[in-house]
């Protein structure tokens, strides 16, 4: 089971200037990693790879959806709901600049 | 040397990406079922179009076992997210079951190829299929039950009727029944220590 995945209390965008505060949250980049990998992931899914709760992992899900970082869509299959999730190609440039940031921000301490 | 807050904080960032893009990649899908019933399957089929003589026994057992697969795998994997992986393995297998299906369908009502070419066919067929899906997968496991289907289409072809008909059903329970059990064995293990070292859990 993993560890769950919790928003900070104070994110510090202030003094991280490079970093993308949206990705930044911890639960929202979890989010966008797991959907770097996948085609479409339904709601459950996420829930139970980032072992956080509903309200919050739907919380931080809007918050990428209102960014344009990730897609929703819901539809029936077997008559049963589903809520799907997508990343976008924006949310993938901004995932990608956000590695690149951090990479540049560790610089030599990466491998340390 | 020290680490900082900050860069610690940067680190468990980095270090969380790479996790999550691994939970991401690692699926829970388990197809060793499906090589051991669609080996169960072939034995059916061979044994009814031989004893039975039917024309039918080879298109109504691959159509009934086609169905049961389509239901049982849309039940177990309605709730995995799909991979461009897993999309790729799923558009080989059902592109070579497509065209095994039409094949053994036509040959079996038409009555005009020998057991040896039939053999040699689907032999080949599902040499390719499992051969490609092992590349994909970067699985040997797989790849050797490619080697296996592939020198049976071979030595099919150098056979007579009654010794190819013995190559196919060794080359069945090796390639279909020995190795979906190894990997039902490999998808149990693997789940139960969340790694996916071989292609049985794949990426």
């Amino acid at each position: 089971m993993p560890e769950p995945i919790t928003e900070p209390t104070a994110e510090s965008p202030a003094e991280l200037p490079e970093l993308n505060p949206i990705i930044h949250g911890k639960l929202r980049l979890a989010l966008l990693s797991l959907l770097s990998t996948v085609e479409e992931a339904e709601f459950t899914w996420l829930r139970a790879k980032t072992n956080s709760t509903d309200g919050n992992l739907g919380a931080q899900l809007l918050k990428l959806e209102e960014a344009g970082y990730v897609a929703m869509e819901k539809k029936f299959v077997m008559r049963k709901p589903q809520t799907l999730y997508r990343m976008t190609e924006s949310g993938r440039q901004a995932l990608t600049d956000y590695v690149q940031a951090l990479k540049q921000l560790l610089g030599s301490a990466i491998n340390a | 040397m020290t680490t900082s807050p900050e860069e610690q904080e940067l680190k468990d960032r980095l270090s969380l990406i790479e996790t999550m893009i691994a939970e991401g990649r690692q699926t829970t899908e388990s197809w060793g079922w499906t090589f051991v019933l669609w080996g169960i399957a072939y034995y059916v089929a061979i044994a009814w179009s031989t004893w039975g003589h039917s024309n039918f026994a080879w298109p109504v057992t691959m159509i009934g076992t086609g169905i049961l697969t389509g239901v049982v795998a849309s039940r177990m994997t309605n709730r995995q997210p799909e991979t461009t992986i897993g999309r790729a393995i799923s558009a080989i297998w059902i592109g070579v079951g497509t065209s095994l299906f039409i094949f053994c369908l036509s040959a079996s009502i038409a009555g005009r190829i020998d057991l040896q070419t039939f053999v040699a066919a689907v032999a080949a067929m599902l040499g390719a299929a499992n051969a490609i899906s092992s590349i994909i997968l970067k699985w040997k496991g797989q790849f050797a039950c490619a080697l296996v289907w592939w020198a049976s289409a071979a030595a099919s072809c150098f056979s007579t009727s009654s010794q190819s008909s013995i190559i196919f059903l060794v080359a069945i329970f090796f390639g279909q029944i020995v190795f979906g059990v190894y990997m039902m064995f490999s998808e149990a293990r693997e789940r139960k220590t969340q790694t996916g070292n071989s292609g049985a859990a794949h990426a």
